[in-house]
């Protein structure tokens, strides 16, 4: 079965590889709150036709051995608004695609370690509809998350992994792994 | 004629970046992806220094890099990767296209402000 595809560890490693990258690429200060919980199904609101004004930012992660879809969505409110876009002079659209993108990065980034051959798509949006159709893809892996960012900003997360051959792998399970990020490495 | 390029397909980091660099007293142009920034580059030959993202649509940021010092025969303009990409292969890729520096996002202004200083100087 496609779901045996991938190994109980790999599992956790995913999850915990996303834990981390939410909780440094999603918050627009460092240090502020990130709450995730584990989600089960789709809310009842996002399995009805009013889900087609809703968006997701979607991102990928391909390797050989599999395809990591990563999948975002905020709500168009005014504290989410408040939060990401502040009075800079841009949508929320545009400002959440580059959060979306970074998130992946950083799960991008942990995952080349384990997986030299990887390449991440650019960020694209997609109607929310396109959620219900993910069992299409044959997961062997999914899972959905309600994130709050600050204690205000509600988001949702998904994501797939369609393994094409056995992933097994053991990420570091701690809380935070060292950041090297924004610094310049000379050639 | 500005002396500093930043190349992103995202305006949040275009914003972010050129505002950070004008803000601390630097003449800052953009362009919105590869090929924009190949266009500006050849218009402008004395740009110093070029920031640029890799994955980009039209022209991703390596082959822009690529064709600056192949097809424009420049290389001298110092250019220096903002990616969330870090991949090794993709570093060795820029180091043979003659990238000078690799940065992994998110963009910390202060960390880099003086490198900056002195490669667009």
């Amino acid at each position: 079965m496609a779901t045996d595809l991938i190994s109980a560890r790999a599992r956790a490693s995913f999850e915990r590889i996303f834990q981390r990258a939410a909780q440094s690429r999603l918050v627009r200060n460092a240090g502020d709150a990130v709450q995730i919980d584990a989600m089960q199904t789709l809310p009842e609101e996002d399995r009805s036709f009013d889900a087609v004004a809703a968006e997701v930012v979607v991102l990928t992660i391909s390797s050989i051995a599999f395809r990591l879809v990563l999948l975002l969505r905020v709500q168009h409110d005014a504290a989410t608004q408040a939060y990401y876009v502040g009075d800079a002079a841009r949508t929320l659209r545009e400002t959440f695609i580059e959060y979306g993108n970074l998130c992946c990065g950083a799960i991008n980034q942990e995952l080349i370690g384990h997986f030299p051959d990887l390449g991440m798509s650019t960020p694209y949006v997609l109607s929310a509809r396109c959620v219900s159709y993910l069992d299409a893809l044959k997961p062997a892996y999914q899972a959905m998350y309600a994130v709050t960012i600050d204690g205000t900003v509600p988001l949702q997360a998904m994501i797939c992994v369609c393994a094409n051959t056995p992933v097994d792998f053991m990420a570091d399970m701690s809380a935070a792994v060292e950041e090297s990020s924004g610094e310049l490495e000379f050639f | 004629m500005a002396n500093i390029l930043v190349v992103d397909d995202s305006s949040t980091v275009r914003d972010e970046v050129a505002g950070f660099l004008r803000k601390n007293g630097m003449d800052v142009d953009t362009a919105v992806d590869g090929k924009d920034g190949l266009a500006k580059v050849r218009a402008n030959p004395g740009v110093k220094l070029v920031i640029s993202d890799v994955n980009m649509p039209n022209m991703d940021g390596l082959t822009m890099v690529e064709k600056i010092r192949g097809e424009l025969g420049n290389k001298t303009v110092n250019v220096v990767m903002l990616t969330t990409e870090s991949s090794p292969a993709m570093k060795d890729r820029g180091k043979a296209a003659g990238v000078k520096g690799w940065i992994v996002k998110p963009f910390k202004g202060e960390a880099v402000l003086e490198a900056f200083r002195k490669l667009a100087a």
